[in-house]
């Protein structure tokens, strides 16, 4: 990279600009105004520095809800990594059954959240669902409603269902990439199963399982309306991830100031996480 | 002849800016000659403005505007610093603000008091992000 960047074709963004200011810039500056102010509705607000921020960083609450959010986007990476390599690797290559797999396997990505709320939140009902009832009639005691560790059993394999897809379709594509003179001169070499897979096939797949682990983290991270529609939180707070308790402190308590503080370093983290997915990804892009 | 009518748009910009700044200033209330700076600039208006909030806002505008300028008017190779990424002046100064927010938070969190401590190590933190970054 010799020659200088010109940078006067941003101009052509301004328009998007625009937009993008009326939709998201000025709501958030309305909530970065939020944060440094009290109100007790009617529109009249009154300063109150960065008492929010500190209440934020210091409330056992958040603190709670960000402990959960990390374990579930933990526990979700650590099982849908692996499985979706392990189905990639299991995958037909080429032919029919290679079309009808890649359809299958992307149909649960088109499904909207909500409805893939609803399906779970129905189908581990003990008195309805075929989940719950199969899982009562072999006499085992599972209700999502009551039961902490069953509602996390059910949000975490309804996240795996849900996006194992990605991770698998996203891995496939990463191995079908890979040259047959790779392949035939690990034969040649007599090299076993494990080591095609550990010096082949998972060097060649490091670049998509790295965009696969930061969009799981991501969304996961950000998870509101699976767990939501399926348990609204509960039992108690035992499902209550960092959007699920921000909204209930927004909208539910009307909380206007301590949430706005919460939104914006939640959003800081977004950022941030956003901007080294950006980086690795360009920083790809330049090494191919 | 581009160059110049670039340089007029800037300046006006500059000028826009300023008078934005002083037109903030006017709209502080004042009670008995006393302004407060932390009081509403419209009170049950929309987006709830302070003082504050409004000159933060101000100063990145600022900050886009002069980078933009710069970019335009002195232009510049990426190079790669401690972090192995290729970078602009104006990546740097993305990392510098993001970074700054966290280092204000961790000043806040740890219990840092004045505020104003944070803004002073982040300005550092800044400073060593356009060197070395």
């Amino acid at each position: 990279m010799d020659k200088p960047v010109n940078n006067r074709a941003w101009f052509l963004v301004l328009p998007v600009l625009v937009l993008v200011a009326f939709s998201a810039v000025i709501p958030l500056m309305t909530v970065v105004n939020y944060s440094v102010q009290d109100t007790f509705g009617n529109n009249q607000f009154f300063w109150n520095g960065l008492g929010w921020f500190q209440e934020v960083l210091e409330s056992d609450r958040i603190h709670a809800a960000l402990g959960r959010q990390l374990l579930f986007s933990a526990i979700i990476l650590f099982i849908e990594i692996p499985l979706g390599i392990f189905i990639a690797l299991n995958m037909p290559k080429r032919g029919f059954w290679a079309s009808l797999v890649l359809v299958l396997m992307a149909l649960p990505l088109l499904i909207p959240w909500n409805v893939v709320g609803t399906i779970w939140q129905v189908f581990g009902r003990v008195d309805i669902g075929l989940l719950g009832h199969t899982l009562a009639a072999l006499g085992l005691d599972y209700n999502y409603v009551n039961d902490p560790v069953d509602a996390w059993a059910t949000i975490i394999v309804m996240d795996v269902w849900h996006w194992t897809s990605l991770v698998a379709l996203l891995c496939y594509a990463g191995l079908q990439s890979i040259p047959d003179a790779y392949y035939q001169a690990a034969r040649i070499d007599q090299a076993s199963r494990w080591g095609v897979f550990r010096f082949i096939e998972l060097p060649k797949m490091r670049g998509v399982l790295l965009i696969a682990v930061l969009l799981r983290f991501m969304d996961s991270f950000m998870i509101y309306t699976e767990p939501f529609v399926v348990t609204g939180g509960g039992p108690g707070n035992a499902t209550t991830f960092l959007s699920i308790d921000l909204v209930k402190m927004a909208i539910g308590q009307f909380d206007l100031g301590p949430a706005a503080a919460f939104s914006l370093i939640y959003f800081l983290v977004i950022l941030l996480i956003s901007w080294v997915f950006y980086t690795v990804m360009t920083a790809q892009r330049e090494t191919l | 002849m581009r160059a110049r009518s670039l340089a007029a748009g800037f300046v006006i910009a500059a000028l826009l800016m300023l008078g934005l700044l002083a037109w903030l200033i006017l709209l502080v209330p004042a009670e008995d000659g006393v302004r407060e700076w932390t009081g509403s600039l419209n009170p049950g208006g929309w987006m709830a403005w302070t003082f504050p909030t409004a000159l933060f806002f101000w100063v990145i505008t600022a900050l886009l505007l002069a980078f933009t300028w710069a970019a335009i008017r002195f232009p510049e190779t990426p190079r790669k610093g401690v972090l192995g990424i290729l970078t602009t002046r104006g990546d740097r100064l993305f990392i510098s603000l993001l970074g700054s927010a966290f280092v204000n938070l961790a000043w806040l969190g740890l219990g840092g008091a004045p505020a104003w401590g944070g803004l002073l190590v982040s300005l550092i933190y800044a400073a060593a992000v356009f060197r070395w970054v």
